[in-house]
């Protein structure tokens, strides 16, 4: 099939309004945020995807599915486009990719069970919104949240900056619908917990559209007592005093629902009115009277173990206004994009992995000395730090943080720099058991180390592609790796 | 069609850092990089060869062997040669001695045009590319912001000159010696990721004091009619950074600042 008869077909089961192919939209679906600068300097080398096509229901997702799989045509689904691992770049001359746009629905919220079921292509922001007249939560809060849509956040395993007390996005879902590529649709009832066999949340939750187009999520909803909140902070010798806070605050039961240790220089870029060039230690604790009590008093228990590496408390209400202007906005995003075009320059990339509490210090010492040594371009980086964001009884990750004067063609960026910083940090996390990406999701980029990610397991995770996608129509390229994929490396 | 590109490696100023206990500038670790006006005076002339593929460009510079590594990366973006004058009898060598050393090789050469920066990052004296002309009899014209590819191309190229607030435009017989400005709007590439590792070293040629027959006493120290009385370090200040709120207290406090300064009104 060529594009002309790809469109062609379309337009038969699609209504006009419903298929784009206007050249600059497409353009901007060819690539998600890994490629940026490359895409704000329009050298990007990926193919174009024929058109980006919005469904009205389920029944059109499910036909949409069935066609391009007995046509071979690639399928990206789309929905916020907060991605930045590539999983919405397109590998493949023959793509549609499937926006959740016109899936905006909040079908129910329901606060006497506390569960909300919204369609996929309903903003975080707009359900938040919607709950918290009705003082609840979601929980969920990543830095993405103004713009990232449910659909997405499910489908990438989302984590927001709540996480330590309401958990990732895996333990809010409570059911969902999704489409498989032979048109099958599943419904996951919404029920407060199963032994049914395994749970197949799992399967779609992460899937990063690579099995299935997840097209409604049920998540649960919390009580909000943003009165009670409270904030704390210290200046601390250095990263592994700060991990070792986290570590006591965690495995004596409380949950802060920040919890947050940072290098030196990522302190700087974060704490430009406090850092004193040290080390930045923070917690925020929510939730009911009593339960804010215990937590408040869990930390200061664990700082006051660990007094030899306290250099300094912070005024609470830095904290609080720190935490008030973190997210960011589809401004935030257009204004980047927009200054990529004039400048060598851009706000910089991260890579997230995750360890057992004992490994994360180790890793982070040994990345760092690596890029330091090893990383041809050292000479240009400009920041290298990291921070530890999420924690949980066992471990916690670390959030590595870098940018770097851009000294090349913008289609080289991350060949240069990039790719070979991200490569030293997986590397050093897969070698003592980490796990490579703790909440981005593999994408296109980290594919390379998937084998190796999920060791003897990957015979599951693979099996799970030749049952669900045999035809490997769904997201080619991302998760999986492809041979065929290499040349856009 | 040839051209010669004068250039010259200098430390990287923007990397200097500065010890305020000591009033001394740190220099350890100081990066060299390409001189701004010879970079642009490069892609000047990288520009005249996409028009005209004939062309050939040969960079040549006065410096240390360790530069060698920056003279490749100009050879993987379509230079063709590069000669590295390079003796440690070199070392110490004034504007004037410079002069000499560089004439010494251009004199044994052909080319159309010599493109070089008007000013380099570490002295700014601006002498050796009107000393050169000098010495081999050609016309010389700094502050070159801009270059008509098609009348160069024609032997007699026109181009553009910044001189103070205005910009006025000369043309010129071949051969001559122009200095480009930074303030041109001549950018040179970058070398293509594939590039990176391309084997150019074949294409540097070395030429020392014997090569060019050149007498101990022509150049470095003794060569030099420079003779430097005093150097200093300016001291200079630390300033205390500054945080403000942006509330209506902050806002004033930067706009009492600007207008202080005479930013603004």
């Amino acid at each position: 099939m060529d594009s002309a008869t790809l469109l062609e077909k379309l337009s038969t089961m699609l209504k006009v309004d419903q298929i784009n192919t206007n050249h600059d939209d497409l353009y901007d679906a060819s690539a998600d945020r890994y490629k940026k600068y490359a895409k704000a300097r329009k050298v990007l080398d990926v193919p174009l995807p024929v058109a980006i096509v919005y469904p009205d229901s389920t029944d059109e997702i499910s036909r949409l599915l069935m066609f391009c799989n007995q046509n071979n045509v690639n399928v990206i689904p789309r929905g916020g486009k907060t991605a930045t691992e590539g999983g919405l770049e397109n590998w493949k001359e023959l793509t549609i990719v499937i926006d959740a746009l016109r899936l905006d629905k909040i079908l129910k919220i329901d606060d006497y069970n506390m569960q909300a079921t919204v369609q996929a292509g309903v903003p975080l922001q707009q359900l938040e919104d919607s709950v918290r007249k009705l003082g609840l939560t979601t929980g969920h809060s990543p830095q993405s949240k103004p713009v990232a849509k449910l659909g997405g956040l499910v489908a990438t395993r989302s984590i927001g900056q709540f996480s330590t007390l309401y958990g990732g996005i895996e333990d809010m879902v409570v059911g969902l619908e999704c489409v498989f590529p032979n048109g099958h649709v599943s419904r996951i009832k919404n029920v407060s917990r199963r032994a049914g066999g395994p749970d197949i949340r799992h399967i779609a939750i992460g899937n990063e559209g690579t099995l299935c187009y997840i097209t409604e999520v049920t998540v649960k909803l919390f009580r909000y007592f943003p009165e009670n909140n409270q904030f704390f902070g210290y200046l601390i010798k250095d990263v592994e005093t700060g991990i070792k806070v986290l570590r006591e605050v965690m495995v004596n039961g409380y949950r802060p629902s920040v919890a947050r240790t940072y290098s030196e220089e990522d302190a700087a870029q974060h704490f430009y009115h406090f850092h004193k060039n040290q080390c930045v230690l923070i917690f925020m604790a929510e939730g009911n009277v009593g339960m804010v009590k215990a937590i408040a008093n869990g930390i200061e228990q664990a700082v006051e173990k660990f007094a030899d590496g306290i250099l300094e408390k912070v005024d609470s209400k830095l904290i609080q206004d720190w935490f008030n202007h973190l997210n960011w906005s589809q401004k935030d995003i257009d204004d980047e994009f927009e200054g990529m075009k004039e400048n060598d320059s851009h706000a910089g990339f991260t890579t997230e992995i995750s360890a057992d509490w004992g490994t994360i210090p180790l890793i982070y010492k040994n990345v760092m000395a690596r890029i330091r040594s090893e990383f041809p371009r050292a000479g240009d980086l400009t920041m290298l730090g990291g921070h530890s964001s999420h924690s949980y009884c066992n471990g916690t990750n670390m959030y590595f943080v870098y940018n770097y004067k851009i000294k090349c063609n913008p289609e080289d960026e991350m060949r240069i720099y990039h790719h070979p910083l991200q490569t030293i940090i997986v590397e050093e996390t897969l070698k003592l058991g980490g796990s490579m990406c703790h909440h981005h999701g593999i994408g296109k980029y980290r594919n390379e180390w998937t084998k190796e990610e999920h060791g003897s397991a990957y015979y599951m995770l693979e099996t799970l592609k030749n049952a669900f996608d045999p035809k490997g129509i769904m997201n080619f390229g991302t998760i999986y790796p492809q041979e065929d994929g290499k040349k856009y490396r | 069609m040839k051209i010669v590109c004068l250039i010259k490696f200098v430390p990287d100023v923007e990397e200097f850092k500065y010890d305020y206990q000591r009033h001394v500038l740190i220099r350890e670790n100081l990066k060299q990089i390409l001189n701004p006006d010879d970079a642009c005076a490069v892609a000047c002339a990288l520009m005249i060869k996409r028009s005209n593929p004939e062309t050939v460009i040969e960079v040549v510079t006065m410096a240390p062997v360790s530069v060698s590594g920056h003279l490749e990366d100009l050879l993987r973006l379509n230079i063709d040669q590069a000669i590295l004058i390079s003796d440690i009898r070199f070392s110490g060598s004034d504007t004037f001695a410079t002069t000499r050393v560089l004439a010494r090789y251009l004199k044994q050469t052909t080319f159309d045009v010599i493109l070089t920066g008007t000013h380099s990052l570490d002295g700014s004296t601006a002498q050796v590319p009107s000393q050169l002309a000098e010495v081999l009899g050609l016309p010389q014209m700094s502050n070159v912001v801009a270059l008509d590819t098609s009348s160069f191309l024609k032997g007699k190229p026109s181009f553009d000159v910044e001189h103070d607030t205005s910009i006025m435009t000369f043309s010129v017989d071949l051969p001559a010696i122009l200095s480009v400005s930074r303030d041109s709007a001549y950018k040179l590439p970058y070398v293509a990721y594939q590039d990176l590792n391309r084997d150019v070293s074949s294409r540097i040629r070395v030429l020392s004091h014997q090569e060019l027959d050149l007498q101990p006493q022509e150049t470095g120290l003794e060569g030099s009619r420079t003779e430097v009385r005093r150097s200093f370090v300016k001291n200079m200040i630390k300033k205390d950074k500054v945080i403000l709120n942006n509330d209506r207290e902050g806002i004033e406090a930067v706009y009492c600042y600007l207008h202080e300064h005479g930013f603004v009104p």
